[in-house]
Formats: structure tokens, sequence, C-alpha cells
């Protein structure tokens, strides 16, 4: 079963979540952050352009010009590569662990996996981020000598950063899938 | 003992304080316009340069200037961030002793893990 449906992010982009359940014991949540706008790219370019040309107008260099479109070039393969996240995925299996996947506007993607036995439990925090307080997802890891303490937070969906009505949709759905590790710990 | 009421130890030190802070500002007056020449003439010549009348306030100033940035700045800097345990817990919460329920009387007060005020929102009890 896969439904798609329309949320918005903590500054008001437009994102989407994606549910998918591959099994009783198995899900995959992904966010799609909202796409690069050409409006913007070419705002951006545009501005650094006329900043060239009138650098190039002052200093009568034509180093300048080429070095902006060099810069320009450059800096939106960087912006592609290593900061623009398409879309963020949570895999949940019951028995195994929990995958982080991001995905960049290049197509690279990174992925983390953590085991079923260090994960504490999936819960919605709240904290202090750049002058304003958000709500986020984040697993809590198990220390290993403490069996209530928190040895890691690791939050999820950080570039997407979805409100909370999205938030209680993901944590409602992992909180099914770990809720049977407890009913059922039956060794792998 | 501490109360703000006014005393007249502190009216005081309050006109003494009035006192000085005139004297001083009388002084910086003085060292600041009234030319070397006259200064040396009544015999006062152990003064600063006349450039620090100008360049302590000017120091003064942008100290207060940056003093903005840099409170802004430092507390930015000892914010938690998203990914570390000071936002869930601490040392307090960490060494609480749990105390006994008793029938009738109002619970103790005690940190509650993050986990069970998740399930209490977010997950309606059926």
């Amino acid at each position: 079963a896969m439904e798609e449906r329309p949320y918005r992010s903590a500054s008001g982009a437009p994102i989407a979540l994606r549910c998918r359940q591959h099994s009783a014991s198995c899900r995959e949540l992904a966010v799609r952050c909202p796409r690069l706008q050409l409006r913007s790219l070419s705002a951006v370019t545009s501005a650094v352009w006329l900043a060239a040309y009138g650098l190039f107008a002052v200093s009568e260099n034509s180093m300048v010009l080429s070095a902006a479109i060099f810069t320009t070039l450059i800096g939106l393969i960087i912006y592609l590569h290593f900061v623009k996240v398409d879309q963020e995925s949570l895999l949940v299996i019951g028995s195994l662990g929990i995958q982080v996947t991001s995905s960049y506007a290049s197509g690279k993607e990174s992925t983390t996996f953590i085991e079923m036995s260090q994960v504490k439990d999936v819960v919605i925090n709240e904290a202090i981020h750049m002058q304003k307080v958000i709500y986020y997802l984040c697993i809590l890891l198990q220390d290993p000598g403490d069996p209530q303490g928190v040895s890691e937070v690791v939050p999820l969906f950080q570039s997407s950063k979805p409100r909370l009505d999205c938030l209680i949709e993901v944590y409602k759905s992992c909180q099914e899938i770990l809720e049977q590790r407890k009913t059922a710990p039956q060794s792998s | 003992e501490n109360s703000p009421a006014p005393l007249p130890e502190r009216a005081i030190y309050g006109f003494a304080l009035f006192l000085g802070s005139w004297f001083g500002f009388m002084l910086y007056l003085i060292w600041a316009y009234i030319p070397e020449t006259w200064l040396f003439s009544l015999g006062l010549t152990y003064w600063p340069q006349k450039y620090w009348a100008v360049a302590l306030p000017a120091y003064l100033l942008v100290a207060v200037g940056i003093g903005y940035i840099l409170l802004f700045g430092i507390n930015m800097m000892s914010t938690a961030p998203l990914n570390s345990t000071h936002t869930i817990t601490d040392n307090y919460a960490k060494k609480q002793q749990q105390k006994k329920f008793q029938e009738e009387a109002i619970p103790a007060l005690r940190d509650i893990p993050i986990s069970e005020v998740n399930r209490m929102f977010f997950l309606p009890e059926k």
C-alpha cells in the first residue's frame, strides 16, 4: 500500500510524505523536499554576474568575468551535490534495524543503518534551532551500560524539517513497528 | 534586613556618588578642553596625552557595539545542537530517585522520560 500526502516544512515550503508498507513489520517513510526553484537560481546567478560586471567596469580586468562564470558553475555543482537534499527516507524493518537515506539533487545517496538492538526509541523532540523552537524526529540510541540511559541522539529529516502533523504520522508508523519487538521478542 | 527601602546611609552613598561623578566629569572636561600651556602655567604637567580624551570614549562605544554581537554569538554557541543528549536529559534527571507512591497524596515532582511524554501526547489511548 502506498500513499503520498502533502505537508509543509518548518519554513513553509511544501513537502510530501510517502508511506509504503512492504510487509507487516517493514515500512518505508519518505519525505520529498521542495525542488530547486528556477527563479531563485536565476536570481542568484544574475546577482553574481551583475556584481562581476560592476567589478569589471571598475577594474577593467576581464579575468573578473571569467572568474564569476567559473565560480557560479562550481558553486552550483557543489550545492547540488553536497547541500541540496531531494528526498529523505526512513526504512524501518522490525527485527533488523532502521535505515536512514538522504538523496541529493545530483543523485548522490548517503545511507546510515542502525541495528534494532541499538535503538531505544523513536521520539519527537523539541529544541531551539536558530532563534526558533522546532519539533524534529530523532532516534534515541541505547546506552549499553545503562538500560534507562540514552547514549546518542540521531536527528532525522534535517533538511526537509517537517512540521508537527507530518512528524506525528511518521511517529505513529514507527511506534507500530517498534511495539512489535516488545510483544514478540524472538531470537533471529 | 535586605529591603530596598531608602535609608540614611543609602542617601549619603548616593550623594557621595553624585558629587564624585560630577567632579570626574568636570575634571575630564578641563583635561580635554583647556590648552596644555595654561595647565603648565598652573603647574599641572603630569597629565595623560589629550589624544586619550577622544580615544577612550571611541573605544568604549565600539566595545559596547561589539558586546551586542558577542553576546548574541555566545548565546548561539551555548545552545545545545540538535544531536546532543542535553536536549533530552541532564545530570539531575539521571540521578533522580524514585519516591514511593502514596495514596491520596500529590505525586512527587520528577522528570518524565521523553518516550513516555511522546506516547501520552501523540498516541491516543483507545
